[in-house]
């Protein structure tokens, strides 16, 4: 994608900050990438395994506690880069989902006219951003372009997980004497 | 100035949406051109709820598998098919 000019700054400058950004994108797609290696899913893998010794270690929601260890051990091997990893690894143990969640109360009704000309996003847009920073781990209040960047590492890093938790079970299954039914959906490639 | 810096941002946005637009099965499976952002956004929101589940699903799984049995040559199994591959 062609960066074009901005006005007012040398060419020379301008190339500059044009070549920063692309040596940013380039390196941005090499990190993607990462999580496609199986490498990581094997550093994953390995992870998850000694998270899964601690969790089944809990007497209550035997399935919630592996949920955690996953999570857990997918923000380790993302190496603290991202937001989200951060937080979830900041978040205490055994997280509860039953937070009572006060109802955020909506600004003043979105005047038309003069007022939406001023700003730059339509509130559909800027409601949907709400939803995904909620859904991305310690994301709710960033502004939308590092918002956007944390929600392209996470699904590539959820899609990782879900590709090396099916492995794991189906090692687990095996070993212990096959015969399970597959409930799980088919995993996205 | 403002108006500088708010159209560069909003050509970094417009990449990155389509960024993750490139991600979603959707896109992948029809191949879609350039959807509008609010369309990407939803899709995404969607996708990563169905992600959530589908660990959660298999959380479910390994928490039974492994309560058949013993933690020890689970890690055990686990090991030796992740040098094997």
């Amino acid at each position: 994608m062609a960066i074009s000019d901005a006005e007012g700054e040398s060419p020379a400058a301008a190339k500059e900050v044009g070549g920063e950004r692309k040596r940013k994108r380039l390196a941005e797609r090499s990190l993607l990438a990462k999580w496609k290696t199986e490498g990581e899913r094997k550093s994953y893998s390995s992870k998850l395994i000694e998270a899964l010794r601690a969790a089944v270690a809990t007497d209550c929601s035997r399935s919630r506690a592996v949920r955690v260890a996953a999570d857990r051990a997918l923000a380790v091997t993302a190496r603290g880069r991202s937001r989200w990893s951060r937080a979830i690894l900041s978040r205490r143990t055994l997280k509860l989902r039953s937070r009572a969640r006060v109802a955020r109360l909506k600004p003043p009704a979105a005047a038309a006219g003069p007022r939406a000309a001023e700003r730059r996003k339509p509130p559909a847009l800027e409601q949907k951003a709400r939803v995904l920073g909620r859904l991305v781990p310690g994301c709710r209040k960033l502004p939308l372009a590092t918002l956007l960047e944390e929600a392209t590492d996470y699904i590539a890093a959820l899609e990782m997980q879900v590709r090396a938790m099916s492995a794991v079970a189906e090692i687990l299954s095996a070993a212990a004497g096959g015969g399970r039914s597959s409930s799980v959906a088919a995993e996205p490639m | 100035m403002s108006s500088r810096r708010s159209r560069i941002s909003e050509e970094e946005i417009t990449e990155l949406i389509s960024k993750l637009q490139s991600l979603l099965p959707e896109t992948r499976r029809r191949g879609a051109s350039r959807a509008s952002a609010a369309k990407v956004l939803k899709e995404t929101c969607n996708y990563i709820k169905s992600l959530h589940r589908e660990v959660d699903d298999l959380s479910g799984r390994l928490s039974e598998l492994m309560a058949t049995m013993d933690v020890d040559s689970a890690q055990a199994e686990i090991v030796r098919s992740l040098f094997r591959s």
